[in-house]
C-alpha cells in the first residue's frame, strides 16, 4: 500500500507490511542502470491485492523501465522484488531461469505495441500461450480463449489476423491473451499511447472493468483523468525515482513536490 | 542432334544432386551456424563470424581444389562428387547463415518480449513465434540463394564431376560447335531456375495470404 522512495539503500518499508496485509507485489529499493543512465534508481513500492496502483511523470523518468523489472523483462541490478510467494534478490546476482519462471507466473504485461503474434488469429494469439505454459487442451485453450475475448467484447473477431483488426481491438486482444493465462497483476505499460484518444477510451473502458473485478494493477499511463479515478495511489516518477506517491485526488489537485506540481500543470494545461 | 542433347541432358543429375543437397544440408546446417552468431558467448559469436568470413572470402573453385587436390596430399581422399557436395554445403551454410540472422532481425524485439512475458520457453518461442516469421522472412532470400547454388554448382566440373558444364564441354571437344553445346547448358540452368523461382513465389503468396500479412 505503500510506495516509497528511500533514502538510503538500507531503509525498508516493513512500517507499511506490518499493518494489516503483507503486500502482494513489494518491491525493495531495485535499481537498473543502462550505461551510464540510472533509469530506475532505488524505487521501492508495495502493492496490495486488488489495488490499482497508477505511475506518472514526464518521459524518460524511468516508468517503463519499473515496469517492466516488475516481470523481469529488465533485471534489476540490485535491491528485491517479491510478488506473491516468490521473493528474487539482485544484489547476488542475476536471477535464474527458475527463478524468471515462477515469479512470471503471477503477472501479465499489456504492451504500447500490443505485440500481437501476427502469424496467429486472435483466438490462437490468446490460446496457444495457455496450451504451452499451462499445459491446457486445444478445446480447453480455446474455450477459455473465447471466454476472454467475449470479456474485452471482441468474440467476433476470434478468427482475424492482428492486420485485420484496428489499433484498439489489437490492444483489446493482447489484454485476453495476458488474462487467459491468470494472471493475479496486470503490468501495462502505457496501453493507450499509441491510439487515438477516443480509440484509447475503449481500452480504458476495458480496465475500469478489470480494476471493478478487483485485478491488481500497475499501470504506467499519460491519462491523467483514468489515473485518477480508477487508482487507489498515483506514484509520480521523475529521473529514476518515485518523488510522491499517495491518494490520487491529493496528488492531483495539492502535491507536496513543486516538480509534481509542474508536471501536472504541463500536462493537464492549468 | 537429339544424342547430343540426351547426352549433355544427362548432366542435369549431378547438377540437380549438387545444387539441391547442398541447399538441402546448407539449410539445416545453417540453424546450429544462427545459434552460434547469436550466442550469449562472444568468443563463439567471433568464431562464427571468423567461419562466415573464411568461407565466403576464399573463391568457390579455390575451396574445391583444396578439398580435391590439396586434402589428397593430407592423406584424405575425396572423389570429385564428395568433394563438391562438401564444399558447396560448407558454402551453402556459411550463406544461410547470414540470412537467417538478417531474418532474426527482422522479427521485431516486441516478439520475444511479449512471448517472455507469457512465459513461453524456448523451445515454445522458437518453435511458434519466431520460427514461423523467420520462415516467412527469409523464403524469398532462401530460394535466390539456391539459385545462387545452382550456378555455383557448374564449377564442380572443374574437378570432374559429370554434371551439365562437363558435359557440354566434352561435346565440344567432339564437334567444335560450342556456341550450341553451352547454349543448350545454359537452356537447361534456365529451366531449373525457373520452377524455384516459381516455387519461392507461391511459398511466399501462401504465407502471405494465411497470415494476412502485407
Amino acid at each position: 500500500m505503500t510506495i516509497t522512495q528511500p533514502s538510503t539503500h538500507m531503509t525498508n518499508t516493513l512500517e507499511g507490511s506490518s499493518a494489516m496485509t503483507r503486500p502482494f507485489v513489494s518491491a525493495l529499493a531495485p535499481s537498473k542502470q543502462f550505461g551510464e543512465h540510472r533509469a530506475v534508481d532505488n524505487v521501492s513500492l508495495d502493492v496490495t491485492k486488488g489495488e490499482v496502483v497508477s505511475i506518472i511523470g514526464p518521459s524518460g523518468a524511468g516508468k517503463s523501465s519499473l515496469i517492466r523489472c516488475l516481470n523481469l523483462l529488465e533485471s534489476p541490478d540490485a535491491g528485491s522484488l517479491s510478488i506473491g510467494d516468490t521473493t528474487i534478490d539482485f544484489d547476488s546476482g542475476k536471477p535464474g531461469k527458475a527463478q524468471v519462471t515462477r515469479l512470471r507466473r503471477f503477472t501479465g504485461m499489456v504492451f504500447q505495441s500490443f505485440n500481437l503474434f501476427p502469424h496467429f488469429t486472435a483466438l490462437k494469439n490468446v490460446a496457444l500461450p495457455q496450451m504451452r505454459v499451462h499445459r491446457r487442451s486445444r478445446a480447453e485453450a480455446e474455450e477459455r480463449a473465447m471466454e476472454e475475448l467475449r470479456r474485452v467484447g471482441l468474440e467476433a473477431k476470434a478468427g482475424a489476423y492482428p492486420t485485420q483488426c484496428s489499433g484498439g481491438q489489437q490492444q483489446r486482444i493482447a489484454i485476453a491473451r495476458a488474462l487467459a493465462m491468470d494472471p493475479e497483476l496486470m503490468l501495462f505499460d502505457e496501453p493507450t499511447s499509441g491510439l487515438d484518444p477516443e480509440i484509447g477510451a475503449e481500452i480504458l473502458q476495458v480496465m475500469r472493468k478489470l480494476a471493478a473485478d478487483d485485478m491488481t494493477m500497475l499501470i504506467v499511463t499519460h491519462e491523467m483523468e483514468f489515473a485518477r479515478q480508477v487508482s487507489n495511489q498515483i506514484a509520480v516518477m521523475v529521473d529514476g525515482a518515485v518523488i510522491e506517491q499517495g491518494n490520487p485526488e491529493k496528488i492531483m489537485s495539492d502535491p507536496e513536490q513543486e516538480r509534481t506540481n509542474r508536471f501536472l500543470s504541463a500536462v493537464l494545461g492549468r | 542432334m537429339g544424342e547430343i542433347i540426351a547426352y549433355i541432358a544427362m548432366g542435369t543429375g549431378w547438377t540437380a544432386v549438387m545444387t539441391f543437397g547442398s541447399a538441402a544440408i546448407g539449410i539445416v546446417l545453417g540453424l546450429p551456424m544462427l545459434a552460434l552468431a547469436q550466442s550469449r558467448f562472444s568468443v563463439l559469436r567471433g568464431i562464427y563470424h571468423a567461419i562466415v568470413h573464411v568461407v565466403r572470402g576464399v573463391p568457390t573453385i579455390v575451396w574445391l581444389f583444396i578439398a580435391f587436390f590439396g586434402v589428397g596430399q593430407l592423406g584424405l581422399t575425396l572423389s570429385p562428387v564428395a568433394a563438391s557436395l562438401l564444399v558447396l554445403s560448407i558454402i551453402a551454410a556459411a550463406y544461410m547463415a547470414e540470412i537467417y540472422r538478417g531474418g532474426i532481425q527482422a522479427v521485431p524485439a516486441g516478439q520475444w518480449e511479449a512471448a517472455n512475458a507469457l512465459n513461453l520457453d524456448r523451445f515454445s518461442t522458437l518453435r511458434f513465434i519466431i520460427g514461423p516469421q523467420l520462415f516467412r522472412a527469409v523464403s524469398p532470400s532462401v530460394a535466390t540463394q539456391i539459385i545462387g547454388l545452382l550456378k555455383d554448382s557448374a564449377l564442380v566440373s572443374t574437378i570432374g564431376v559429370a554434371d551439365l558444364v562437363f558435359r557440354a564441354g566434352i561435346m565440344t571437344q567432339y564437334n567444335a560447335h560450342g556456341l550450341y553445346m553451352f547454349g543448350i547448358a545454359g537452356l537447361i540452368y534456365l529451366a531449373l531456375s525457373l520452377p524455384i523461382a516459381a516455387f519461392s513465389r507461391s511459398i511466399h503468396a501462401h504465407i502471405t495470404r494465411r497470415y494476412a500479412l502485407a
